[in-house]
């Protein structure tokens, strides 16, 4: 093993100053922000999602277990509602970011 | 998490094995040191394997705009990444394209011109504008709701993005890490790094060799 206790901190010259600058503060300051509303917000699709389709499918179940929807009726149903939640996931690669209007 | 209980040292010798110790108590499955986040995770999913978890194909959704989804934002998440570090990354500091000595990436301004070396920043503004014309591109990520995927879009489109889009983790992670940690984000930085590589995997996107200089590191994600 190669002991580096004594190795200095390689940072680039000027570092502290950059590193102080407003600038740079800022953009780690949005760049935090930014990570934290991504995940608070993927996770919450994530989520919501597997919660929606728990109840469509539990729905659906039921329906075939009553026999009051006939098994075509039941696909059609459950494409339905797969289209939908396409069209979801495709807007949201799509939705405007709030840095956009930064 | 340091053994020698010594002063807190960072090295920087461009091997990502000297890198390691420093990543270590960083990645895990918090997502961020924010408490609400970390609430909202341990509340629903629990914190185990959040992200593992995440990247699974929706039931019935079709994998290609799955992977669009993503493409969009580890794209979103590297040009945040690196807009950090944009101060520290000149062409001065870094005038080519590298991750540790033994790889350079070069890149190619014209179909069927010889790739050639640029800076780390150049690369980084070419790659960007590329994958921009790409999301762009209704032929490519189709925006219409009625629009299709191109045949293969998978393979041809969305693997290239990746393997491209993996090269500035490679640089930061290679050439930046020092300024990373100073600057507090290298949770940030992991979990990025830690989603893009479970997504990879997930949907077998990328080869060992596509990790390079880096898949000590991707080694260590996947055991965790």
């Amino acid at each position: 093993d190669i002991d580096i206790t004594s190795s200095p901190k390689k940072l680039p010259a000027g570092f502290h100053e950059k590193a102080k600058s407003h600038k740079t503060q800022r953009v780690v300051s949005v760049c935090q922000m930014y990570f934290l509303d991504y995940y608070c917000d993927m996770f919450d699709y994530v989520i919501s999602r597997r919660q929606r389709t728990k109840r469509v499918l539990e729905y659906l179940s039921q329906q075939r277990a009553q026999k009051s929807l006939g098994n075509e009726r039941l696909n059609e149903e459950w494409t339905g509602y797969l289209q939908k939640e396409h069209e979801v996931l495709r807007k949201r690669r799509l939705k405007p970011k709030n840095k956009d209007f930064e | 998490m340091r053994e020698n209980g010594g002063p807190v040292v960072t090295d920087f010798n461009y091997t990502p094995s000297h890198q390691k110790q420093f990543l270590q108590p960083a990645v895990g499955t918090t997502v961020s040191s924010h408490q609400d986040l970390k609430q909202i995770v341990e509340m629903t999913l629990g914190s185990e394997g959040v992200l593992n978890q995440a990247v699974k194909l929706p039931r019935g959704e079709d994998e290609n705009e799955w992977c669009a989804v993503h493409c969009v934002d580890f794209y979103n998440q590297i040009n945040m990444l690196y807009g950090t570090i944009t101060e520290f990354c000149s062409p001065q500091s870094c005038p080519r394209m590298i991750a540790t000595n033994e790889y350079e990436y070069l890149w190619c301004f014209q179909k069927g011109q010889v790739p050639v070396a640029v800076s780390a920043p150049k690369y980084v503004e070419c790659l960007m504008r590329w994958c921009q014309d790409q999301f762009d591109d209704e032929s490519i990520f189709p925006a219409k709701l009625s629009g299709q995927f191109p045949p293969k879009f998978i393979s041809k489109y969305v693997v290239q993005m990746l393997r491209r889009l993996f090269r500035v983790y490679a640089h930061i992670y290679c050439h930046h890490f020092n300024e990373i940690l100073e600057l507090n984000l290298q949770t940030v930085l992991n979990t990025s790094f830690r989603h893009f590589c479970l997504f990879s995997q997930e949907f077998e996107l990328l080869r060992p060799a596509d990790f390079g200089p880096l898949l000590e590191l991707v080694m260590e994600l996947r055991d965790r």
